[in-house]
């Protein structure tokens, strides 16, 4: 039940007055429970100085900009692993399944996979399932993590610290193959979609190792390149 | 080999085999067909379509699970149809399966959005005014107003609540209003056929309003304007089952394959019957494997192939043999009979207009409109007045109609030559052929060619008149030699004369026994089948400047073979949705009819024109189109120059109308004791009121508030993008070229010039979507919509004949709402706000004069223009009609939500007709329920797709039997019978959930919905014998008006493309040191975007190259250095655009093919030249207006909205190209902007 996941939840969530005017109550939840690395706390630090000092006009568009357009650093975690494909209707019934096994219901609004309203799920659930959970998407939320770095430093903290208590491996591994935007072979091969086959180890919810394979490629090719 | 080792001893594998040892039988864990169970498990499952613009108007199903849309399938519910005819599915294609997750793809807009900087400015302003006194501080502020309108397109925007937004948009409406007049409101939103509740929503409030709604077909060159001048019809063609009727098709510019999927599986099957394909195209298109015969003219030539066909046919079976089916169907049903006047010019004469009962002594006995009657021989050589043209379509009943009679009730067969009767006469005919630029060919052939024409004298009410008939001159127009001695005729084939398969030759590069060979078996085809002939047309022909030569060219192909009107042949130009099936129905709701008479509507292109500032870079000089057979007078002006005389002729509208607010001309009036009307025809020509087209730079004529919905205005159909960023908007944009002052040309006469330019016309742009498209990028609002599975709405296509629905499969994503549900709310937040500064008030409205109204017989002979003094204006005759209309601006949410009374007080009608519509009023009044005004609720979109479902003909049978009663009456010809069959059937908005419905005949459409034929456009004008609605009533080859003849198009002809002269200015300028080469632009439609879904969805951005491409073929690549997937730049004067090229041998040299609507949102680096992002196709085009295409009050060639009107042509251009050396993502900047 860690406060933690709701503080980061609304550091990714569009900034209101009423956020910002809780600039103090998140830094203190962090610092409560000190999840997150001292490290990570201050370099989250410089995010809630811009929350607190900056025009709220101007931290808006720079969300707005950042998130609420394209594909690159999108909130929607499914957006990364089924993109437009079919699997992802089926991905967030089964998310929304999840929740309500839990006893909730999302409010209208969102979608199931939208990164602060997970963070938010996990912030009521016991800790060792919360990080379970959060361990799922891991690679998407380094890669996340890592195209931000190159777009906005504030917000790259954030998902950094995301990815970090979803003990992925840190930026720089080999998890993320260094892709030549020219090669086409290569391209083709991550965007290619596995041959349907009929019979065990192909599924089509979307949990298919082969096909959620592709998908984890195309998801976590080179910040830079995307 | 014993295979002892290979046997188990102790084990047995749990395997059996079965079917021969096909199929094995095992028992592993069958967890996964989990997968295939979810997929199959949903809570419900709803009939929906894609409404990109797609003709396929295909029936889908969407399966819903826990609220979430799952996936989507093709529907197979189609009604069967009749013994040897495929039924119609599949229906669907790639694209739209594709579109199944667009919903909650990461580039839907998701919440209102607002500029920033406006955003603060309003919260700034209201926290200490009312909304419009805030609003006006901003707007009147120059330094506030440029601070967000300068920075439009470059990112800034937050998330603002619907209440907030809505009271915006409102406040700016309500200030604009009281300020400038309503009619600087604007809203352009296309294809009301692909969502018609949803167009409805928008241009509903805008009516209401007093708003301007723009027309998009002719602005999308879609519409081409040989339709309204041939046959007095938009368009109207052939469903697609019809094209299995076909003996003999001809795919012509068309892409059926990849355009038109659903549906070319009728093309595909219809060959294994039999039918012989010949596809047109200059490119290895897609199409071309449909091809038994594949023709490749050269790229805008197309015409010159037609006339050559043309020819052929005109020799073979008119000429050298009379086929009776041919010779019947021109006599009673085109205009080939009809008698031309000739006049003297100079040492010949040339053909003038068509001869009319007023020009005899006593009017040929003709009381009414005898100037409105045109005139033909029997065949004993005796003048008559056949029934059918439209002098008898109003004033009078009962001999409209095409029997075989003249108006004195005699049957009456018509001649159709006068040769071997007398004598013939030297006519010159305009040759445009001998002067071409860019590469096109020019013939050595003098540009007047005089041929002898049969004709005869006669004794008229101004002396004695040569005459002959439109068939007689369209012998000497072909060039063909019918023994009258003179030049310029060939009786062979091979003769290098206009207009025979060896000129053509030369001009198109197809080779003449070709042309020759498909001419004689489409002509021999269509005579043994008595009109089964068929030309699929693609609108990429409508894109070139003359484009209604290549039109005119082929329809005449089609009339010359008896095809229009007929099983299996006709003209087949496709082009988007277009049909709005159940039109009549929908029309009062869309614009507010029953509430208040006539709207607001404009021509998106001359409107475009006039207020991007395109008109200022003009560079195409009359005196290069006009005929050197042009009639005396004065021909001089610009382009512009002829627009505004034709808006003050009252020939089209104009938007905004006039320099003063439309809302204190009644005042004005009643201070001058005038009635409106009267006050205003006074009050333009004394100058106290001034026309705005006369000033378009100046700040009170500007428009100021535009709504964009359903539609990327500036992503896909705005030629001249980078004009519009300039002058519209007023932002950062791409313009090369200079402007007629800064050269130091000749600027236009009837238009004042400002040496500067306005920068940012625009106060406010508003954009409604779901996806961030290149329009709402450039918005200072934009608003969510709800996608095609979340909301409720009517689709229909020309390619079908059934009526699909849009439907609420989940609710709108995140906060998007569905247009219906947008533009109620702004209506009523505008209710809110307007009594801050409007009331009740008196709004003077003017509209141009009416297609297929009695207005349309305004000036019968001359063009008379009352600023010259030759007339006074007279409104609706000689200027644009005035009406008063009271709008109660604090009423109009309630009325927005409730059907008006005018329906009951003066009927419903449309094409001319009308009908009492009390009935379905008051079904409405008992199915919707009654809003507190007493009058049928108009809540939500349900309500409104009832009423469009019960007024029209098309989806109320009892509806249709009154409209074929109201037709007969004109006619005098019993119709009802086509729709009393289904005289009880009544369509519902859940029956079409249900199942697709097959619309009902309506006299809306010329064709027929029945078991027995398939949709085919004029079969009721061949079969009911309702004439056309022309000037003669038939099908017109024969275009008489002055304008027409001034520019040598009386008769088709051959025209090459036009120089635009955009290269010139930028040739050698902008070097890299890459080889820069010219090529003709050319944008046709994609396989992975038109129509059904758009060109930034991701899947289908990876089955091509990812971004934007331009394709080139591999002699040209190599003359420039390119390789392919290069990054090249094309460019000229009106801007530049990057792209990557596709090198490919499906090209021919000297053009580059650019698919259109490539968005300026996905992967687009900056361009060298610019500096600006990328740019898209329309970054190197400019809409270049054409005179003929003003002309109104004329019968067929008056206005109507969508229906005639100047054209957005852009295949006419050229462009710079070469490779990039630099590929600048602009990252840097966009991230310093941010910051």
């Amino acid at each position: 039940m860690a406060r933690t996941y709701r503080a980061l939840a609304a550091l990714l969530s569009y900034p209101t007055e009423a956020m910002r005017a809780a600039v103090p109550e998140i830094a203190a939840a962090l610092e409560a429970e000190a999840m997150l690395s001292e490290a990570s706390r201050t370099a989250l630090a410089a995010l809630l100085r811009d929350f607190a000092a900056q025009d709220i006009y101007a931290l808006q568009e720079r969300y707005v900009d950042l998130f609420d357009r394209g594909r690159a650093v999108s909130l929607h975690l499914f957006e990364h692993v089924h993109g437009e494909s079919r699997d992802r209707g089926q991905a967030m019934a089964d998310l929304i399944g999840l929740y309500a096994q839990h006893g909730l219901e999302m409010a209208p609004g969102e979608l199931p996979d939208f990164l602060p309203l997970f963070l938010e799920f996990l912030s009521l659930l016991p800790e060792a399932e919360a990080q379970a959970l959060l361990a799922e998407p891991a690679a998407i939320l380094r890669a996340l993590a890592g195209r931000l770095a190159a777009r906005d430093a504030g917000y790259a903290a954030v998902m950094e610290a995301v990815a970090t208590l979803a003990r992925a491996p840190a930026t720089g591994a080999s998890a993320i193959p260094d892709e030549d935007p020219d090669d086409l072979a290569a391209l083709d091969a991550a965007w290619e979609e596995a041959a349907v086959r009929f019979g065990p180890g192909e599924a089509l919810d979307g949990c298919g190792t082969d096909r959620l394979r592709t998908r984890l490629r195309a998801a976590t090719r080179d910040a830079a390149a995307a | 080999m014993s295979h002892f080792l290979d046997r188990l001893t102790f084990f047995r594998k749990q395997v059996d085999t079965f079917a021969d040892g096909h199929g094995v039988v095992t028992n592993e864990p069958r967890a996964w067909e989990d997968g295939y169970r979810k997929r199959w498990q949903h809570d419900k499952v709803v009939r929906s379509t894609h409404g990109v613009n797609c003709t396929g108007s295909c029936s889908w199903k969407i399966y819903v699970k826990g609220g979430i849309v799952t996936w989507e399938t093709q529907q197979t519910d189609y009604p069967r149809t009749r013994p040897d005819l495929p039924n119609h599915e599949p229906r669907g294609c790639a694209r739209g399966a594709s579109y199944s997750w667009y919903l909650y793809s990461a580039n839907r807009v998701k919440h209102p959005m607002v500029r920033g900087r406006l955003l603060k400015l309003w919260r700034e302003a209201r926290a200490i005014r009312t909304p419009v006194a805030a609003w006006a501080s901003i707007v009147e502020d120059a330094e506030k107003r440029a601070s967000y309108t300068k920075k439009r397109g470059l990112g800034g925007f937050v998330r603002a609540g619907w209440d907030e937004v809505n009271e915006i948009i409102a406040a700016a409406n309500a200030y604009t209003a009281r300020t400038y007049g309503p009619d600087r409101v604007i809203g352009f939103s296309p294809i009301p056929a692909m969502s018609m509740v949803s167009y409805a929503a928008g241009s509903r409030y805008l009516s209401l309003l007093g708003g301007v709604c723009m027309s998009f077909y002719d602005w999308y060159c879609d519409l081409p304007p040989a339709s309204p001048m041939t046959w007095g019809e938009q368009t109207d063609v052939p469903e697609s089952a019809d094209w299995y009727n076909a003996g003999y098709l001809m795919l012509w510019g068309s892409n059926v394959p990849q355009t038109r999927t659903p549906d070319a599986h009728f093309y595909t099957e219809v060959r294994y019957k039999g039918t012989k394909s010949v596809v047109v195209s200059p490119d290895y298109a897609e199409a071309t494997k449909f091809a038994d015969l594949w023709l490749h003219p050269k790229q805008g030539t197309d015409a010159a192939l037609a006339l050559a066909m043309g020819h052929v046919m005109l020799r073979e079976f008119y000429l050298d043999r009379t086929v009776p089916y041919f010779d019947d169907y021109a006599r009673r049903y085109t205009d080939m009979p009809m008698l031309v006047r000739l006049v003297r010019q100079g040492d010949r004469y040339v053909a003038e207009r068509l001869l009319r009962a007023d020009d005899f002594v006593d009017g040929m006995g003709e009381a009414n409109n005898p100037a409105w009657k045109t005139v033909a021989f029997d065949a004993a050589g005796n003048p008559v007045v056949p029934n059918g043209s439209i002098g008898f379509r109003w004033g009078e009943q009962g001999k409209w109609n095409l029997e075989a009679r003249e108006s004195g009730g005699a049957d009456v067969t018509l001649a159709l030559t006068l040769a071997g009767h007398g004598p013939t006469a030297r006519v010159a005919f305009p040759y445009f052929g001998g002067a071409a630029t860019n590469g096109f060919t020019a013939t050595e052939h003098p540009d007047v060619l005089v041929r002898n024409i049969p004709v005869r004298n006669l004794q008229l009410r101004d002396g004695e008149a040569l005459v002959t008939t439109v068939f007689d001159l369209l012998c000497g127009n072909y060039g063909l030699d019918r023994g009258f001695g003179g030049g310029h005729v060939a009786h062979s084939y091979d003769t290098d004369e206009p207009f025979t398969p060896a000129w053509a030759e030369r001009v198109t590069g197809v080779p003449r026994h070709q042309i020759i060979h498909v001419a004689r078996e489409f002509a021999s085809n269509a005579e043994k089948t008595k009109g089964r002939s068929m030309v699929i047309l693609g609108a990429g022909l409508n894109h070139w400047y003359h484009m209604d030569m290549a039109y005119r060219g082929i329809i005449n192909l089609l009339v010359f073979c008896g095809c229009i009107g007929q099983s299996g042949g006709g003209w087949a130009h496709y082009v988007g949705q277009e049909k709005l099936r159940p039109q009549t129905g929908w029309a009062p709701i869309a614009f507010a009819l029953d509430w208040s008479r006539p709207p607001r509507q404009q021509n998106s292109t001359s409107f475009f024109y006039a207020h991007t500032d395109q008109w200022r870079y003009e560079t195409l000089g009359v005196s290069e189109i006009l005929s050197p057979t042009a009639p005396e007078g004065d021909w001089s002006g610009a382009l512009i120059d002829y627009n505004v005389r034709a808006e003050r002729m009252g020939w089209l509208p104009s938007a905004p109308q006039l320099r003063q607010n439309p809302l204190t001309i009644a005042a004005r009036a009643r201070a001058a004791g005038m009635e409106p009307k009267d006050y205003v025809a006074q009050a333009v020509q004394s100058g106290e009121l001034e026309l705005s087209c006369q000033d378009p730079d100046d700040p009170a004529n500007w428009p100021r508030n535009m709504f964009v919905w359903r539609s990327n205005l500036l992503g896909s159909s705005g030629k001249g993008h980078e004009y519009f960023l300039k002058h519209l908007l007023g932002t950062s944009h791409g313009v090369l070229g200079k402007d007629l002052g800064e050269e130091g040309h000749e600027t236009p006469r009837e238009v004042r010039w400002h040496d500067k330019a306005p920068e940012g016309k625009l106060d406010l742009l508003v954009t409604l979507d779901f996806r961030m498209s290149t329009t709402c990028v450039y918005s200072d609002i934009v608003l969510p919509t709800a996608t095609w599975y979340e909301k409720n709405d009517l689709n229909t296509s020309d390619m079908h004949p059934f009526i699909h629905p849009l439907s609420a499969a989940v609710d709108p994503a995140w906060e998007a709402r569905s247009d219906w549900e947008i533009y109620k709310g702004i209506a009523r937040s505008f209710s809110e706000v307007a009594p801050e500064v409007l009331g009740k008030e008196t709004d003077v409205v003017l509209t141009p004069i009416q297609h297929d109204t009695a207005g349309e017989l305004a000036q019968p002979y001359e063009v008379q223009d009352w600023k010259t003094g030759a007339v006074p204006p007279i409104p609706g005759r000689t200027m644009p009609a005035v009406s008063v209309v009271e709008r109660d601006y604090p009423a109009l949410y309630e009325r927005f939500t409730s059907v008006g009374p005018l329906l009951e007080k003066l009927g419903n009608g449309g094409k001319g007709i009308g009908w009492d519509t009390r009935h379905e009023v008051e079904f409405l009044r008992a199915l919707n329920g009654t809003a507190p005004n007493g009058q049928p609720r108009l809540d939500a979109d349900l309500d409104a797709i009832e009423a469009i479902l019960s007024l029209a003909p098309e989806t109320n049978g009892e509806v249709a039997v009154k409209a074929w009663e109201a037709l007969g009456r004109f006619t005098g010809r019993d119709h009802a019978h086509l729709a009393l069959p289904k005289e009880d059937e009544k369509i519902r908005y859940r029956d079409v959930q249900a199942q697709p419905r097959k619309i009902i005949s309506s006299p809306t459409w010329s064709g027929l919905e029945s078991e027995k034929v398939c949709y085919n456009a004029g079969y009721t004008n061949v079969h009911e014998l309702i004439p056309w609605r022309t000037l003669t009533g038939r099908q017109q080859l024969y275009q008489d008006h002055l304008w027409m003849r001034g520019f040598g198009e009386s008769l088709v002809t051959w025209r090459p493309p036009v120089d635009t002269k955009a290269v010139a200015p930028v040739q050698g300028r902008h070097g890299n040191g890459n080889t820069e080469i010219v090529l003709n632009f050319i944008t046709p439609h994609q396989k992975w975007g038109i129509h059904s879904t758009y060109s930034d969805n991701l899947l289908m951005l990876t089955l091509n190259r990812g971004g934007p491409v331009i394709w080139m073929s591999e002699d040209d690549a190599q003359r420039a250095g390119i390789a392919d997937n290069d990054w090249v730049e094309a460019y000229n004067a009106n801007g530049a655009l990057v792209a990557r090229a596709v090198v490919s041998q499906r090209v021919n040299p000297g053009m580059v093919m650019m698919y259109h609507a490539q968005e300026k949102i996905v992967n687009m680096p900056g361009s060298e030249v610019t500096g600006q992002r990328g740019g898209i196709h329309n970054s190197v085009t400019r809409a270049v207006l054409k005179p003929t295409h003003m002309i109104g009050g004329y019968a067929h060639q008056s206005y109507g909205f969508n229906y005639y009107g100047t054209v957005g042509a852009n295949r006419d251009e050229f462009i710079v190209i070469r490779r990039m050396n630099k590929v600048d993502w602009l990252e840097d900047t966009a991230a310093k902007e941010i910051v």
